[in-house]
Order: C-alpha cells, then sequence, then structure tokens
C-alpha cells in the first residue's frame, strides 16, 4: 500500500480492538492498516483516547483482560494476533520490544535496575549471570547513565524520570530488537530533558537498525524524528503521508486542524494537541459516518450519514475524507 | 539498613514502655481493689494484706516498684493463686499456648497465601470458588459454633481425634489448630488473591510481560513480593494474636494455656497476672510488628530508606 519497493518489516490488516464493557462493547480500533519498512520511524500522532497505546498493546499481545484484538499484525512472516503464548515470548523483548508511557511505574520496584535488564538476555540469549550483568551494565553506559556499573545495582526509584526512561530504553534495545514500539516515551517526562532522551532512542535505534513506531500527541516530536505519520482519530486512521507532506500540505480537515492548533514561533516540542474546538472522540465503534464530522470545520451532509472511504491521494499518502480527491 | 533496624528496635522499646506505664495506670484506677470481693475483713487483715502486696504504698513507689521487677523479669505474686508467681503461671501456660500458635500461624499463612494465588490465578475457577466458600465460612461462622460442631463431628461422631484436653500428642493438636486458623485462612486468602490480582495489572508486571520471559516467570519474580507485601503487614499482629493463644480455643477444646487464665485474673482483679499476660502479648505484638518491618523491607528497597 506504501511504498512497494521492499518488504515490510510490519504490515497490519484491519486491526481491530474492542472492549468488553457492562454496558455493551466499546471499539477502541477500528480497521487500522499500516506498513513499516525496515529501519524506518513512523509516527502516530492523534489525541488522547484515539487509540493509540491499544494499537501498541494489540501487537504485543498485552491488552487488558476484557479486550480482544482483531484482524492481522503480520511481522517477520508470522501472525502476533494468532500465536500461541509460548511463540509470542519468543518474539516479544527479543525482535520486537516497547517502551511504556509512564517511566515512574514501569519498573520492577523491587528489582535491582541491572537485573532488569540482563533478564532478557538470560531468558531470550540463555546468556550466564555474569555474562548477561555486563552487557545490562555496557547498554547503561549507552544511554548515559553515569556511573553505571555501581547504578546497575540500585533500585528503580532511586533514579530520576529522565533516568528511568533511559533505563527503559536501554532495556528495549538490549536485544537489538527489530523493531521499537516507544509509546509517549518522553510526555512524562521535564520538557528540557524530553528532545534529549528522544535523540538517544532514536540513535540508539539507528545504530542497531531498529524501526521504531513512536507514538505520540506532540507534532514537534514528529517533525524531529519521524520518516512518516499515520494520524489516528476516534481509533480510525485519517490520514498518512510522509512527514514533509504532511506539515506541508497536509489533505486531511483533522490533520489541518492539528497543524493550526500548534503554536509556530515556539519551540517544536512544546505544544501539545487539544486546542481543536469540541471534545475528542474516544473508541471509533458504531459511528455510520466520518468520526470527526461534529468538530469537523468542513463538514457536509454525507459526512454524518457515510463513512468516509480510505483513498489513495499521492506516492505513500492516503486519507479518509469525503472531501479528498483520489489521485489520478 | 542497620541503621533502620536500630532505629526500629528503639522505637519498639519506646512503645513498650508506653505499655507498661498505661497498663499499670488503668489497672490501679478501676474501681475496686483484689481482695474487694471477699467477704468483709477486718481493717487490721486489710492492712496486713495490702502490706504484702506494697497496695499501702504511694501510687509513683509501687510502679518503681513494678517496673524495677520487670526488668528482673519477676513480674510478682499473683493475688489470685497466692502460692505461684505471675511469672509461674505464664510460664506453665504458655508452651500449650505457643505449640498451638504456632502451628496454626504455619498452617494459616501456607494455605492461605496458597489459596490465594491459586484463586487469582484462575480467576473464578474451582480453586477460587473453593476459596470462597471457606473464606465465607471461616469470616461468617464464630470460632465458638465451628469448634463444637468440629467436635460433634470429628471427635464423638468419628472419633478420629480427641475432643479436647492435651494427652493425646499431635492428636490432640488437630481440632484446634484448624479451628483457629480457620479464620485466618480465610482472611489470608482473600487478602493474598484481592493484592495478586491488583499487582498483576501494575504496569511494571505490564513491562515484564513484554519482556516475553514467560508467565511462570513474569509470576513468580515480578508479582509474588507486590502480592506478599500486604499479607506481610497483617501477619505481624495476627501472629502475636494467634500465639498468645485465643481464649475460646483454649476454653471449647480444654487447654491449659495462657488464654485462660487471662479471663479469670481480669475477673478477680489479679492486677500482676493481667498486667503479666497484657505485657506479654503487647511486647509479642512490638516483636511482630518490628520483625514484619524487617521482613518487609528486606522485601521492598523503598521502605529502607524512611529512617
Ligand atoms: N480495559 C479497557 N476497557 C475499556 N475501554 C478501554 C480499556 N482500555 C482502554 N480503553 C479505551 O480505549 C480507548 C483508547 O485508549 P488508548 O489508551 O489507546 O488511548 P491513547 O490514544 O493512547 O491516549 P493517551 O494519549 O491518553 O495515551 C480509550 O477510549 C479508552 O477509554
Ligand atoms: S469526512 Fe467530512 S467530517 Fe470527516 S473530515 Fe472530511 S469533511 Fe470533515
Ligand atoms: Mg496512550
Amino acid at each position: 500500500m506504501i511504498r512497494m519497493t521492499a518488504e515490510p518489516l510490519l504490515s497490519i490488516r484491519d486491526l481491530s480492538v474492542r472492549f468488553r464493557l457492562p454496558e455493551g462493547e466499546a471499539v477502541a480500533v477500528d480497521g487500522v492498516s499500516l506498513d513499516l519498512m525496515p529501519g524506518e520511524v513512523l509516527g502516530i500522532v492523534g489525541e488522547s483516547g484515539s487509540g493509540k497505546s491499544q494499537i501498541l498493546y494489540a501487537m504485543m499481545g498485552l491488552l487488558a483482560s476484557n479486550g480482544r484484538a482483531g484482524g492481522q499484525v503480520r511481522f517477520q512472516g508470522q501472525d502476533l494476533l494468532s500465536l500461541p503464548p509460548r511463540a509470542l515470548d519468543r518474539v516479544r523483548g527479543q525482535s520486537l520490544s516497547m517502551i511504556f508511557q509512564d517511566p515512574m511505574t514501569s519498573l520492577n520496584p523491587f528489582m535491582r535496575v541491572g537485573d532488569q535488564l540482563a533478564e532478557t538476555l538470560r531468558v531470550h540469549q540463555g546468556l550466564s549471570r555474569d555474562a548477561a550483568w555486563k552487557a545490562a551494565v555496557a547498554m547503561l553506559d549507552r544511554v548515559r547513565i553515569p556511573d553505571a556499573a555501581s547504578r546497575a545495582r540500585r533500585y528503580p526509584h532511586e533514579f530520576s524520570g529522565g533516568m528511568r526512561q533511559r533505563v527503559m530504553i536501554a532495556m528495549a534495545l538490549l536485544a537489538k530488537p527489530r523493531l521499537l514500539l516507544a509509546d509517549e516515551p518522553t510526555t512524562a517526562l521535564d520538557v528540557t530533558i524530553q528532545a534529549q532522551v528522544l535523540d538517544l532512542m532514536a540513535e540508539l535505534a539507528r545504530e542497531t537498525g531498529t524501526s521504531i513506531i513512536l507514538v505520540t500527541h506532540d507534532l514537534g516530536v514528529v517533525a524531529r524524528l519521524c520518516d512518516r505519520v499515520v494520524v489516528l482519530y476516534g481509533g480510525r486512521v485519517m490520514e498518512e503521508a510522509r512527514t514533509e507532506t504532511l506539515f506541508d500540505n497536509a489533505a486531511h480537515p483533522y490533520t489541518r486542524g492539528l497543524l493550526a492548533a500548534m503554536p509556530r514561533l515556539e519551540a517544536p516540542l512544546t505544544p501539545r494537541l487539544g486546542t481543536i474546538p469540541g471534545t475528542p472522540r474516544s473508541g471509533g465503534g458504531d459511528v455510520s459516518g466520518c468520526p470527526f464530522a461534529p468538530r469537523c470545520p468542513d463538514r457536509i451532509d454525507i459526512c454524518t450519514k457515510a463513512r468516509p472511504p480510505m483513498r489513495i491521494t499521492g506516492e505513500g499518502r492516503r486519507a479518509a475524507c469525503h472531501l479528498v480527491e483520489e489521485a489520478q | 539498613m542497620i541503621r533502620f533496624v536500630v532505629k526500629r528496635l528503639w522505637n519498639g522499646a519506646l512503645t513498650l514502655a508506653a505499655l507498661v506505664t498505661l497498663t499499670f495506670f488503668v489497672m490501679r484506677l478501676a474501681p475496686g481493689g483484689p481482695f474487694s470481693k471477699n467477704r468483709k475483713l477486718s481493717p487490721e487483715v486489710i492492712a496486713n494484706i495490702e502490706a504484702t502486696y506494697h497496695l499501702d504504698e504511694p501510687l509513683w513507689m509501687q510502679f518503681g516498684r513494678f517496673v524495677w521487677g520487670l526488668l528482673r523479669l519477676d513480674l510478682g505474686p499473683s493475688t489470685r493463686f497466692r502460692d505461684y508467681s505471675v511469672g509461674d503461671i505464664i510460664a506453665s501456660g504458655l508452651p500449650y499456648s505457643l505449640t498451638i500458635g504456632f502451628w496454626a500461624v504455619i498452617v494459616a499463612t501456607t494455605v492461605g497465601i496458597a489459596l490465594g494465588v491459586a484463586g487469582a490465578l484462575r480467576r473464578n475457577g474451582f480453586t477460587d470458588y473453593a476459596a470462597g466458600t471457606i473464606g465465607v465460612i471461616g469470616i461468617a461462622i464464630p470460632i465458638f459454633v465451628i469448634g463444637p460442631v468440629m467436635q460433634a463431628v470429628f471427635a464423638l461422631k468419628l472419633s478420629w481425634v480427641p475432643v479436647g484436653g492435651w494427652n493425646d500428642g499431635w492428636r490432640s493438636l488437630i481440632l484446634p489448630v484448624i479451628v483457629l486458623s480457620l479464620p485466618n485462612i480465610a482472611y489470608i486468602s482473600r487478602l493474598t488473591r484481592t493484592s495478586m490480582i491488583e499487582t498483576m495489572r501494575e504496569n511494571y508486571v505490564r513491562t515484564a510481560r513484554a519482556k516475553g520471559i514467560g508467565e511462570w516467570r513474569t509470576i513468580w519474580r515480578h508479582t509474588l513480593k507486590g502480592t506478599l507485601l500486604p499479607v506481610i503487614a497483617y501477619l505481624g499482629p495476627a501472629t502475636a494474636a494467634i500465639i498468645t493463644g485465643s481464649i475460646l480455643i483454649e476454653t471449647i477444646f480444654a487447654l491449659p494455656g495462657i488464654g485462660r487464665h487471662f479471663v479469670d485474673a481480669a475477673l478477680n482483679r489479679d492486677y500482676p497476672l493481667v498486667m503479666g499476660i497484657t505485657l506479654l502479648y503487647g511486647g509479642l505484638l512490638i516483636l511482630f510488628n518490628i520483625a514484619t518491618d524487617l521482613v518487609r523491607a528486606w522485601l521492598d528497597p523503598r521502605l529502607r530508606h524512611d529512617g
């Protein structure tokens, strides 16, 4: 669907995530498809509740117990959604790893930081205690934890938020995965260190040839790091384009709204989404028309009645909006 | 860590001192004296008795004498069983209470934790329902009902175990231990189950899953400590309570433990004995709380630095 030159590393087809709730079913992700090439950095942007995290959790087999994923996630020739637990465990932490939204609670408070890193290598690569520990310390050093050898013996509560997220990055990249899923890795951090941590992550991933899916609601982050962007709203893909194209010439009214809400002169890392008038909807589901219709300034009659089809609008570009024309 | 231990011990000592003071004065302020229940005595006899037990001295001197005695582990004579010292009475009952209490703690902890973990891992499975049922029985039905019912069934009807007393070796232990541990099994299993389910929802457990280290390792290495911390917090005071013997259990099964002396002593205003038992219970409580704190600090590095 995107560039047909090489075999994609990851292909998601028609992914859906549904949650069983006492009052019925909630659809958090609704028919999402996307491809990722080796070495590529793909951004997924969208307001809070648009389903960004659930896409990643579905891929990792980490959905809450009331959640079910549908569709296909092809990664290295396997469909992750239909893998039995043991087979999935050979992929997770080895060739596919994840960094979570909240570094303060994502590390085990009862375990030495070095042990948490070493554990991955011991289980996946069968390294000895010593060898795994050495590799862990080396990796902590690479994410610029000062005095890594002695810090490895410390517990997470003895690290600052930024340091913990570095530890998470070290842990995720330790086994040199093919794909790193980064779920808003810096939103919880102090603004002054966000860029630093992101750059470090991107730099290390480049060195190991790791592709990244970077979830964020910060367009500045996208501009800085991503090759390509998928814009998500109400659990559906609204638009996809190369980063420059998206910033220069967005096709979708929602994307244009996001860009307009982004202050131009300020440092690119500070602005956040969410200044489009109206309440963002969370969960797509049974919307018959366009999920963005209630807030869309360009809305026409058909928007609330028919679901806008996904149209290819150019080289590697697509958008789901009734106003957008198919490329010739 | 050493500072932490010293600090906990020091706090424990202070609490014990407060307990000693409080018990002493509360007992002395209670209306009536140890001998006011007996038939009318002549003033000379009363004066005599009061002199024997130093009740004629000013309060602060009695307190000083009491503390001095305590430091030498001498709790003085019982006012009711005149030929025995409080120490003797406690020493005679304690081994029985301790034996039953020890086994009840072991049974309650192992069975309770095992049931709780099994229930959390297989929610709504068979074990979960079984544990839930035991929980309801153990918490809702009081000991003085369960005890006699068990005696009727297992001792009188089936004759598997003795009805009571302490003459059949380990077989005398079975019923009291089961009955004493039952409410605790119920409580501990429910606590463990809730705590484990909560822990499994923690972000760091999700991180462990994401590492692909396998379900078993995730549970063993990443959820067990978080699960056990609240359980251990409960075990401290519970152990002190179980070990000092349950008054009801000792009465139902006619056991010669210290629990029974306590009621007796209180009813007869046997100050020294009441204070002795109170201090024993308080001391154990403080001791087990310290032990609990130390175990928790050993498990949780975040607790080690707050002192
Ligand atoms: N266990 C659950 N049960 C029901 N609904 C859920 C559950 N988990 C998530 N959801 C819903 O799924 C939707 C998408 O959530 P998701 O976490 O993917 O949002 P997000 O885009 O990552 O937002 P944020 O930027 O706040 O992290 C939300 O509406 C959320 O309420
Ligand atoms: S389909 Fe209609 S409502 Fe939706 S974004 Fe396009 S114009 Fe707006
Ligand atoms: Mg999220």
